[in-house]
């Protein structure tokens, strides 16, 4: 019998095969992997515009793939509205308005800034990129300075 | 080209699920720096794909249908700034990046619909703003 899938496969594994991925991206395609213009690209489709890069949109089909891959190895799927800590601070009526308003902020700010965590962090930073270290500086510093605004206005629930 | 895509989407996207990255307490537990492990991941990852980026640069590597493999690189703008300063934001409040919200439904969790809603609004906003004011003319990215 094969052993069970871990919980949370550990970051020296991971992190590496993360690498290796923007790595072929760059080597095969010549392209900067990233995720955020996926979206673009696939919202172009769906509105039946020209698509410009069509392999990000089965990029963005296989990142669906390969996350559905692992949680089939974990035994399947369980639908539900849990959202962690904020599914339990929040009832159910706020916190899709705020994830909405949330993935807004992120859709903005990415497209404004020209990419994400993936496209200026993961793949921006080895390309040794200006923009990409500015970026990535500064979503990081911005999520955590937020994080810990929401901590101390939640009084620590968050 | 579209399966090697295809297929480095699923190492990808099998990333992201394995390392649980698409999980609220996860990435909030990062956020809080309660933990170091995403900061670990990020940074393996860099390490990783960093030097051998440099060396197949400095090499002079041709990729298979794309010729000569040219990084992307791009000068500091104000809208670099900016656009990631609100990336930010939104990142802190969902617990969630583009990509992570992607692997959010594909591990039951429904919630990550209305993230790819926002992300996909937020998108449309920003087009829309930038039409009528457009953004410092830059590189436009690869």
């Amino acid at each position: 019998m094969l052993p069970a899938f871990p919980d949370r496969v550990p970051w020296y594994v991971v992190g590496p095969l993360m690498g290796i991925v923007v790595v072929l991206v760059y080597a095969l395609l010549n392209k900067r992997l990233g995720v955020s213009g996926s979206y673009t690209q696939a919202r172009m489709f769906v509105l039946g515009r020209s698509v410009a890069e069509p392999w990000r949109i089965w990029f963005l089909v296989g990142i669906v793939g390969g996350a559905t891959l692992t949680t089939v190895l974990r035994g399947g799927f369980v639908v539900g509205t849990d959202y962690g800590a904020l599914g339990r601070f929040l009832p159910l009526g706020l916190v899709v308005p705020t994830l909405f308003i949330g993935g807004a902020l992120i859709g903005f700010g990415t497209r404004w800034a020209e990419g994400c965590t993936s496209g200026h962090g993961l793949a921006g930073i080895p390309s040794r990129s200006p923009a990409s270290f500015a970026s990535a500086a500064t979503f990081f510093a911005t999520a955590v300075g937020v994080t810990f605004f929401v901590h101390v206005v939640t009084g620590g629930a968050l | 080209m579209n399966r090697v895509a295809a297929l480095l989407g699923v190492a990808f996207g099998f990333g992201l699920g394995a390392a649980r990255l698409n999980d609220y307490d996860v990435i909030h537990d990062m956020l809080l720096l309660r933990e170091p492990e995403v900061f670990l991941l990020m940074a393996s990852a860099m390490a990783v794909a960093l030097p051998v980026l440099w060396l197949l640069e400095r090499g002079a590597w041709h990729t298979p249908g794309g010729g000569l493999m040219r990084l992307s690189r791009s000068n500091i703008e104000r809208k670099h700034i900016f656009g990631s300063a609100v990336f930010g934001g939104g990142w802190a409040i969902t617990g969630a990046c583009p990509g992570t919200a992607l692997a959010m439904p594909a591990a039951g969790v429904a919630l990550g619909l209305p993230v790819i809603a926002g992300v996909l609004a937020g998108q449309i906003l920003r087009e829309s703003i930038a039409k009528v004011r457009p953004i410092a003319p830059g590189r436009r990215r690869a």
